[in-house]
């Protein structure tokens, strides 16, 4: 992460900007134990309380960091009822990095969190649809797969 | 333009600047090798 990744001006000003970044040690305690960490680098956004909201294990590449914290960032709004927020990030995700590792997660959550916001079923539809189209065989179309028999 | 991450050495800083700022906490666990 320190030779490839963080050196990104894109990533640079990605992270400065959007979330708090904190580095701590693997071995740094009480956290390693209270977050169980197992392996690094070990990635977790967190809401401003420190409950965890997302983590990813193992080198993440620039290309996909941006995308993985978008997501990160997403999840902690919609574990907490601001789809508003939630959708303003995945929309952001989906335009700026649409074939990203995180794109079929967040194409799932985006009808999640529209149908969340609505009650309208449609966007649950649209996001099996899309996703079989973009990505079929993915974990999250798999995920997704009930949603097609929706009117 | 910042040349490098900004970043937060202790959870309680970080989280106190995340309460302030409304942000998230991007928290890296490293291993120097």
């Amino acid at each position: 992460m320190d030779a490839v990744t963080y050196p990104q001006h894109e990533v640079i000003e990605f992270v400065n900007q959007a979330v708090i970044p904190l580095r701590v040690a693997y071995n740094t305690e009480p956290l390693a134990t209270n977050f169980n960490l197992k392996w690094t680098p070990t990635l977790i956004v967190l809401d401003p309380d420190g409950k965890e909201h997302n983590r990813t294990v193992g080198f993440i590449s620039p290309e996909q960091l941006i995308p993985s914290l978008l997501l990160g960032i997403a999840k902690v709004h919609f574990d907490r009822d601001m789809f508003s927020e939630a959708l303003a990030n995945l929309e952001t995700l989906l335009l700026k990095y649409p074939k990203s590792d995180a794109a079929p997660e967040a194409i799932f959550f985006r009808g999640v969190v529209k149908y969340k916001a609505t009650h309208d079923a449609k966007p649950l539809k649209q996001a099996y649809e899309l996703l079989d189209a973009n990505f079929p065989g993915a974990e999250w179309t798999k995920r997704a797969y009930p949603y097609r028999l929706l009117p | 333009m910042d040349m490098k991450i900004q970043w937060e050495t202790n959870m309680d800083k970080a989280l106190a600047r995340a309460k302030a700022e409304n942000k998230p906490v991007f928290l890296d666990f490293f291993h120097a090798l």
